[in-house]
């Protein structure tokens, strides 16, 4: 009806074939008439969260990043992935509050209440990620973990403790929780536990964790050195337990402890803020700004005090850099971080400072300008420094990442094989909060845009 | 000889050939008759931008290749908007799609460009083709002196936000060896990664190698008196520059 209607009102449309509009030239009104109608999409509302994410890269055959098609591939023409040279994606259920990457293994961590609060991969052969029961057979554990696994703690009350922090060494592991003490996992076989030494122990597929709890006060930060384990408390006293051949325990002699025993010489009565260490020297800083060494002295980490090669008291380190807000204890190498927001490094080794410079007993500042400081961007500061084995990392306080250093199977995470000289910038999709180093790979926490 | 419209008439439509007399044509005046003059133009400007535009005239022509030899960095002023894309990047495009944008805030906007920064920073020194283990690149890295010296893609060596009141904000980048299109993309990908959409509805160039906006010369000051001074003015820059790279 309503066709016969307008067959009566105009005259019969010339018929069209193709386009249903003419190729008139458009004008403006009708245009923006359809672009107003338009409708619209919302990809992100107002307060919508930044998501955090755990990044991994490096050697991949130990297990250590987590992903197991990188070592049994899904389809069986494909082949394992020896290194992961640029950053990797880890999807972790919890949001992660700590990593730490030791010698082929890592653990992770979350602040949460739930049962499970440590994860754990790599390389289990001394029980270092606890005892994995294998799916197989019941009776045995896992000697290479895959994909991060919940490492089995025994709690009094694990609904209501929190882990603060993880550690890792060669072949051991150190977890703090807030209220429990420190647990302890893995290879014993100096007394890096913090428990006797039984002759013979097999470490691996063991059930043993041991629970260290009699210090004077709370341990606010566990650091594990290659074979040692050191421990901060909230009053300021360091205790250490473990190997100590080269002095890295700080008691006053070169035998093994294995009860964790408080550290005197310089640092007898100084409130000390920050220990590091990761093979056999370590560094503690005080709330002054000062530095305190000891241990291994064979790169010219305390060449500055001593002409010995090994320390076995804490030495204060008289540099005259100003005051200094965080250090970190690589293989061979050091670097410090000032208030100012400098960074200096000493030792041996790939420094950061071209290839020019191998080895220096006295800190040299590596230049802002390198950390993406210019007359563009002159707010840029370093905000944390941390140290792997043989390679250097540095947080900016724009969330950027710069690695520098020995690239040992891709630990650097550049994308690129060879050794870096100097600061490169690591592409990360976000904003890096917090990284953790190891021999051959990295642990990054990220929060995305 | 110029073409100019009837004289005598009101509404005059038509165009006629009149000889007009011409400064050259006179007895007394001496030198070199130009008949032409060969202007050569530096780095490319599109229709849709605007800004500082490097010409040579005749002699100048040699510099202009080795200016661009030089490889340095120019800077614009890139004003862009949020809630819409379109298919050319720029606002007289077709309207591809429209979001919303409330949820974008300075801060974020900050963080989208240092990464963009780092990224370029980080392709700056891997198309420069300098050994990275040799002192010489530390020295160079050090001072933010590594640039590519030959063919590469667009890189851009830093970002800045000027001004940011939603949905409007304006950029100030400097870049190398880069096209006007591929800024207003760069436009649209930073509406991307804030996960909405941005088109570019303004590119200005305010800086080509040493040439700024000073020294250029608006439309209504092409005259023979103010280009000489122009020349002179820009002389030394150009020769210092050429002699610091090459």
């Amino acid at each position: 009806a309503l066709r016969g209607a307008l067959r009566g009102a105009r005259p019969l449309p010339v018929p069209r074939r193709g386009l249903a509009k003419p190729a008139a030239p458009q004008s403006v009104r009708p245009l923006r008439e359809a672009e107003e109608a338009a409708p619209v999409f919302q990809y992100a509302g107002k307060a919508a969260k930044r998501k955090d994410r755990v990044f991994v890269w490096g050697f991949c055959y130990s297990g250590a990043l987590g992903i197991p098609s990188f070592v049994k591939p899904d389809a069986g023409w494909k082949r394992p992935r020896r290194i992961q040279a640029t950053p990797y994606r880890l999807e972790t259920e919890e949001k992660i509050s700590s990593a730490a990457c030791g010698y082929g293994f890592t653990l992770l961590s979350s602040r949460t209440t739930d049962i499970t609060k440590v994860w754990g991969m790599g390389l289990n052969k001394d029980s270092q990620l606890g005892f994995q029961r294998s799916r197989r057979d019941r009776t045995k554990g896992y000697e290479y973990i895959l994909e991060p696994s919940p490492v089995p703690l025994p709690l009094e009350k694990p609904q209501q403790t929190r882990v603060l922090q993880v550690s890792c060494g060669r072949a051991h592991s150190l977890i703090l929780t807030d209220s429990e003490g420190v647990f302890t996992m893995g290879n014993n076989s100096y007394g890096q536990c913090g428990r006797k030494v039984v002759e013979d122990e097999t470490y691996s597929e063991s059930h043993v964790i041991h629970q260290l709890k009699d210090f004077d006060s709370r341990v606010v930060q566990v650091v594990c050195g290659q074979d040692h384990s050191l421990f901060r408390t909230q009053k300021g006293t360091v205790y250490a337990c473990g190997w100590g051949a080269d002095g890295q325990t700080g008691l006053g002699h070169y035998n093994i402890t294995s009860v964790p025993t408080k550290l005197r010489g310089d640092i007898a009565g100084v409130n000390i803020v920050q220990v590091s260490s990761y093979g056999d020297c370590c560094l503690a800083v005080s709330d002054e700004g000062d530095v305190f060494g000891w241990g291994n002295s064979e790169y010219l980490q305390l060449a500055s005090v001593t002409e010995t090669t090994q320390v076995n008291v804490p030495k204060h380190l008289p540099f005259k850099i100003g005051k200094i807000k965080e250090a970190a204890c690589g293989g061979t190498g050091n670097v410090v971080l000032t208030e100012e927001g400098n960074v200096f490094v000493w030792g041996y080794g790939i420094l950061g400072k071209g290839p020019n410079l191998i080895e220096t007993a006295v800190p040299e500042m590596i230049p802002p300008s390198l950390f993406g400081w210019s007359d563009f961007n002159p707010d840029i500061r370093v905000a944390h420094v941390r140290c792997g084995l043989s390679h250097f990392a540095a947080l900016t306080n724009r969330g950027e990442l710069f690695v520098w250093g020995k690239n040992l199977r891709g630990c650097l995470g550049t994308g690129r094989m060879e050794d870096h000289y100097f600061p490169w910038r690591v592409t990360v999709p976000g904003e890096v909060v917090d990284v953790a180093c190891g021999v051959d790979h990295m642990v990054s926490m990220v929060k995305s845009f | 000889v110029r073409f100019l419209p009837a004289p005598g008439r009101d509404c005059a439509t038509e165009l006629v050939p009149t000889m007009v007399p011409v400064l050259a044509e006179h007895p007394l005046v001496r030198g070199p008759r130009f008949r032409r003059l060969k202007i050569g133009a530096g780095h490319r400007l599109d229709v849709k931008a605007s800004g500082v535009f490097v010409l040579g005239i005749s002699h100048g022509n040699k510099l202009l290749t080795d200016l661009y030899n030089c490889h340095l960095s120019r800077a614009y002023t890139v004003g862009g908007l949020f809630g819409k894309a379109t298919d050319d990047f720029s606002d007289t495009g077709k309207l591809v799609e429209k979001t919303t944008f409330d949820h974008i805030t300075r801060e974020k906007l900050e963080r989208v460009l240092a990464v963009i920064q780092g990224t370029n920073h980080k392709a700056l020194l891997m198309h420069s083709n300098i050994d990275m283990k040799t002192q010489e690149a530390y020295e160079l890295a050090v001072r933010g002196l590594i640039r590519p010296m030959g063919k590469s893609p667009p890189i851009i060596t830093a970002v800045r936000c000027l001004q940011f009141a939603p949905p409007e904000f304006q950029l100030e980048i400097h870049c190398l060896h880069e096209t006007q299109q591929y800024l207003r993309k760069i436009v649209h990908e930073i509406g991307l990664e804030l996960k909405s959409s941005a088109v570019c509805t303004q590119v200005r160039r305010t800086r080509d190698g040493v040439f700024t906006l000073d020294d250029a010369l608006l439309r209504s000051q092409w005259n023979l008196q103010n280009i000489r001074s122009a020349i002179w003015s820009c002389q030394l820059k150009v020769q210092a520059e050429i002699e610091r790279t090459l």
